[in-house]
């Protein structure tokens, strides 16, 4: 068989000696005394309005840090990359960052799906993985393994600290809302559990699974005035909740059912909405300019100050969490007194607890899994006719989170289904 | 240099390669060589057959998942397990191309994506098979393979099989009658080509190649998502292939080469902004650049296709 | 679903449809007629369409805050969009036409990156919103039940520019021009015809209708990054179902299509994700050139 080449062949040949040649330029950054993180997350398209927050929050940190003489004399530093919001994109990355880059540690996520495929890399290539903005419980429970921490919030804990709140409230008949895929079924499922647990006589009238990113809920807004539920919740989040809010307000659905949110607290939500706003929605939210929240957190008003210093811009909770995932990394190496994985794991098996300007954090040691403060309030119209959220009721992740008991047994039967 | 000569050098490169580069580079080629076959695969259909499919993904993520799930929940080696990824995916392809080759251009190629989006929808909502959103995750290939420079060599060895299968696909009898009827169908008709079966052969043959890149990517990433099979995958191959060009059979696999390699470069030095830049050389290297990637070389060697076909 | 048998909510049900439908006809008419006349699949389209919505973002915060300030706006920003598309076309679709319509297809694509990024360094991550005028922003009885006073004008006003749009393709000299380009463009410039300044009219004018697309729908919606996306893939289906090139095609395709979102997740709601393709996949099987679509040579 005589192979035909047309002029393709030269081509490749040469780029492949040009790809040597970079090759073996070596790696862009020096090898040397800066601790580096490679920090993977969604720098573009539509995930920027929480990732642009966040990583101001990282970066303000990392140079209080710094600033403050580093890590055993060490100074932090932060190699972003760009998962395009896709799974295999992000192990593309971390495998560039730790093969190429040499980093000591992984960080980042937004997506459940990319913090899973980066977990599930770390796992392989033995590098600690410190999973900060995703939410997902399978991170360190269903899927959980010594080489990954979360340093941030999980759904399990908010939403229990939601759904507590709501068994407060007098309804029994509930519908609910939530985007059709992982996410909006971990909330929906922890919701009606821990809610059941609380108030046994609560019942579910209506379901309703928009895919994730519709644009139009007029048919699911008239399926709700239809469901003769008292209450619903929704976790539909982001652009999709801000068009929901917007679609559903004129048919006076709020007026008829109470609105529970799990996002719409956020100020991502609630600026845009303006005027619009859900009046009286109960959502949990970072509710920094609250006055019964600075009274508790005397620290609070002063990193507000810092951060719009830095950014013009007003914290979010992202910011708050960028924030704190920084100081957590930190604190897990001071502890190990060693920048070495597995010293750094041992130092997280340990468990340990951090004074933020918003509260307690604690890094448990069972499942290296973050447990900060929770707040859920209720939406209001300021004196500036800005909707915020008010009327803030505190409780700590520890009073809601699954226990260590719990987590072991979830994560034997995970293991159990994958064999 | 003869292209034979060219095309010993590159081999030579490529089996060095390992004793080179350092292990992330090995990854990347391998990625590239995964990409090149998918693209080669999809220009088969394309380039050749004159029908663009805007919905291969459909038969990559079908090739993925059937390897994956193969090694993971039944437990057969990756050896084996391998082969049957394009022939799921084939098996895709001629249910599906069934319908899509009846009809053509712009309408063939929405079809193509419609069906690769009720994949992805099957993959999507059934969880306890495919694990859903969360994907399967720690699909690794055996020790034997995993290292970077293992399952390197073990890639190219595929590829570089599965490219000298097509090329001989594309040099054969069956490759010029297709070639004729992207030309001319009904011309082809005339002289007895049966222009459907024709079709179909060609896109059950692109779907199969397609599903074994999948499967040798599955192993390559270390988890499958049903985003392999969105919409946005099946782009990969029609900008890689038309941007190395489609008249020439390596083509694609030197757009592969270079977008991936220039998507690389602009994503890591510009981690917020890059499709800014990455959108804006796609839009130069069209401009510039008629004959694709490939036009950089050899003008003499080439026939540049006829304008507008509109 | 018992309500399914409800006379007056199934009105409601079916006009917001409509609603959300004659959005997309905006849209997706814009899409057909660049096609039909250049050739051109214009993935931009859905760029467009967010350009106009966030146009109308900062012209509604820019303007005083009077009763005319959204009906200036709504005015204004089409036409923002159409100069971007002029923009385009003539500093780049220009150098392309005589070649591949694939390659064309991919520099489309290659807009999309730009474009997305540009909005975003522009307007920068956040999520935006306009707020319906407030004349408009609560709701009417219809038989009994609420029905968004928004709507309405969507509903009013879509028809209008239907008709207007029918008007014009088919009782002006310019409408004449382009339709004959749609089937001869050759023999066109044979005549005399300034084929390229046509082209780029055309381009600018179903720019100009994505924009008004946007800007109609921003108050319905959140004004985000991303949502180029999605509109762009449905009016993409909603223009193959209809048929490629005809504009009563993206007329009754873009009706289906908001009748569909409307009562289709009702009835299967397991697969809401994919009804839009599946309808699509439907149609194509069934007419292969689209419902009214004709033949490509």
């Amino acid at each position: 068989m005589r192979i035909r080449l047309r002029s393709g062949m030269p081509v490749v040949a040469i780029f492949t000696l040009v790809l040597v040649l970079l090759a073996t330029a070596g790696p862009a950054a020096a090898q040397g005394k800066p601790i580096r993180i490679g920090e993977i997350n969604s720098y573009s398209g539509l995930a920027t309005v929480y990732t642009f927050p966040y990583r101001e929050g990282l970066l303000m940190a990392a140079k209080e840090i710094n600033d403050a003489g580093g890590v055993m004399g060490r100074p932090i530093e932060f190699i972003f990359r760009d998962d395009k919001l896709k799974p295999d994109e992000a192990v593309k990355a971390a495998r560039e960052l730790v093969g190429q880059e040499k980093v000591d540690f992984l960080a980042g996520c937004i997506s459940s799906g990319v913090g899973l495929a980066i977990s599930a890399y770390a796992k392989e290539a033995k590098t600690l993985y410190f999973a900060t903005h995703c939410q997902t419980s399978r991170l360190t429970w269903d899927d959980g393994h010594k080489y990954v921490a979360h340093t941030t919030n999980n759904v399990n804990q908010y939403v229990r600290a939601l759904a507590k709140k709501a068994s407060t409230l007098p309804y029994k008949k509930w519908a609910h809302i939530s985007p059709d895929y992982e996410y909006g079924h971990n909330v929906w499922d922890e919701f009606i559990a821990y809610l059941k647990l609380q108030k046994p006589d609560v019942q579910v009238m209506q379901e309703n699974w928009p895919k994730l990113g519709e644009t139009d809920h007029s048919s699911y807004v008239t399926a709700l005035l239809q469901s003769n539920a008292e209450a619903f919740i929704s976790s539909v989040w982001g652009a999709q909740e801000i068009a929901f809010v917007k679609q559903a307000r004129p048919f006076g659905l709020f007026d008829k059912v109470k609105f529970i949110s799990a996002s719409v607290g956020n100020p991502d939500e609630l600026d845009p909405l303006g005027k619009e706003a859900p009046i009286g929605a109960i959502t949990p939210g970072f509710a920094w300019y609250d006055d019964g929240m600075q009274k508790r957190h005397p620290k609070l008003a002063e990193w507000v100050k810092k951060y719009q210093d830095r950014t013009k811009k007003e914290p979010t909770l992202g910011a708050s969490w960028g924030y704190a995932s920084a100081y957590i990394i930190v604190e897990a190496i001071k502890r190990a007194k060693s920048a070495e994985t597995d010293k750094v794991i041992a130092a997280l098996g340990e468990g340990y607890e951090m004074e933020f300007p918003w509260g307690k954090v604690i890094m448990r040691g069972c499942d290296m899994q973050a447990i900060p403060p929770q707040w859920v309030g209720t939406v209001k119209m300021n004196a500036q006719n800005k909707p915020v959220l008010g009327d803030i009721e505190e409780t700590h992740g520890k009073d809601v989170i699954k226990s260590c008991d719990e987590v072991a047994k979830l994560r034997a039967a995970a293991a159990e289904k994958k064999k | 240099m003869t292209p034979t000569r060219w095309l010993g050098l590159l081999i030579l490169v490529l089996a060095v390669a390992p004793l080179v580069l350092p292990p992330f580079f090995l990854q990347l080629l391998t990625e590239i060589a995964i990409v090149g076959l998918f693209a080669t695969a999809f220009n088969l259909l394309m380039g050749f057959g004159g029908m663009v499919s805007f919905g291969h993904a459909a038969y990559f993520a079908l090739g993925a998942y059937t390897a994956a799930l193969l090694v993971k929940r039944v437990g057969i080696p990756l050896l084996l397990a391998l082969p049957a990824a394009p022939i799921v995916a084939a098996a895709g392809a001629l249910l599906f191309g069934f319908f899509i080759v009846r009809l053509s251009h712009t309408y063939f190629a929405m079809l193509s994506l419609a069906f690769a989006q009720i994949v992805f929808t099957v993959i999507f909502k059934w969880k306890t098979l495919t694990g859903g959103d969360d994907g399967l995750l720690d699909v690794w290939p055996p020790s034997l393979l995993k290292s970077p420079a293992a399952y390197y060599y073990f890639t190219l060895v595929i590829v570089g099989l599965s490219i000298l299968a097509l090329h001989a696909i594309v040099d054969s009898p069956f490759g010029y009658a297709l070639k004729s009827v992207r030309e001319n169908p009904r011309r082809a008709r005339y002289i007895g080509i049966d222009v459907r079966r024709h079709q179909l052969a060609a896109f059950v043959i692109s779907g199969a190649f397609s599903g074994l890149a999948g499967g040798l990517f599955a192993f390559y990433n270390g988890s499958v998502f049903p985003d392999f099979a969105y919409f946005t995958k099946s782009f990969e191959p029609l900008v890689v292939a038309l941007l190395g060009g489609v008249q020439s059979f390596f083509g694609p696999l030197a757009g592969a080469f270079g977008f991936k390699l220039l998507e690389w470069l602009i994503s890591r030095q510009w981690p917020v902004y890059w499709p800014l830049f990455l959108g804006g050389i796609v839009v130069v290297v069209i401009i510039v650049l008629p004959s694709g990637f490939v036009g950089l070389v050899g003008g003499r060697l080439w026939r540049s296709r006829s304008a507008a076909k509109a | 679903m018992s309500w399914i048998t409800n006379g007056p909510l199934i009105t409601v049900q079916v006009m917001s449809g409509l609603s959300v439908g004659m959005l997309l006809f905006l849209v997706s008419v814009g899409m057909s007629l660049i096609f039909g006349v250049t050739r051109i699949v214009n993935l931009a389209h859905g760029c467009f369409y967010m350009v106009g919505a966030y146009l109308m973002v900062t012209l509604v915060e820019v303007l005083p805050d009077r009763a005319w300030t959204f009906w200036l706006a709504l005015l204004l920003a089409p036409i923002g969009v159409a100069l971007l598309g002029g923009v385009i076309e003539m500093g780049l679709l220009r150098l392309i036409y005589h070649r591949d319509p694939l390659m064309q297809l991919i520099l489309t694509f290659g807009l999309i990156l730009v474009i997305g990024t540009l909005v975003l360094l522009a307007w920068g991550p956040d999520n935006k919103s306009v707020s319906r005028p407030d004349a408009l922003a609560g709701s009417v009885k219809i038989f009994g039940q609420p029905f968004p006073s928004y709507y309405v004008l969507v509903l009013a006003l879509a028809p209008l520019v239907a008709v207007a749009l029918w008007l014009v393709f088919y009782r002006t000299r310019w409408g004449m021009l382009v339709r004959a380009a749609t089937v001869d463009r050759e023999m066109l410039g044979a005549l005399g015809v300034n084929v390229a300044a046509l082209y780029t009219q055309v381009f600018m004018f179903g720019s100009w209708l994505a924009g008004f697309g946007g800007a109609l729908a921003a108050p319905t919606v959140a004004v985000a990054l991303g949502m180029d996306g999605d509109v762009l893939t449905t009016a993409f289906v909603v223009v193959v179902i209809g048929g490629l090139g005809s504009f009563a095609g993206s007329f009754i395709g873009a009706l289906l299509v908001g009748l569909l979102q409307s009562f289709g997740i009702l009835v299967f709601p397991a697969i809401s994700i994919v009804l839009l393709f599946a309808l699509m996949a439907v149609v194509l099987i069934v007419r292969p050139w689209g419902l009214l679509g004709r033949p490509e040579p």
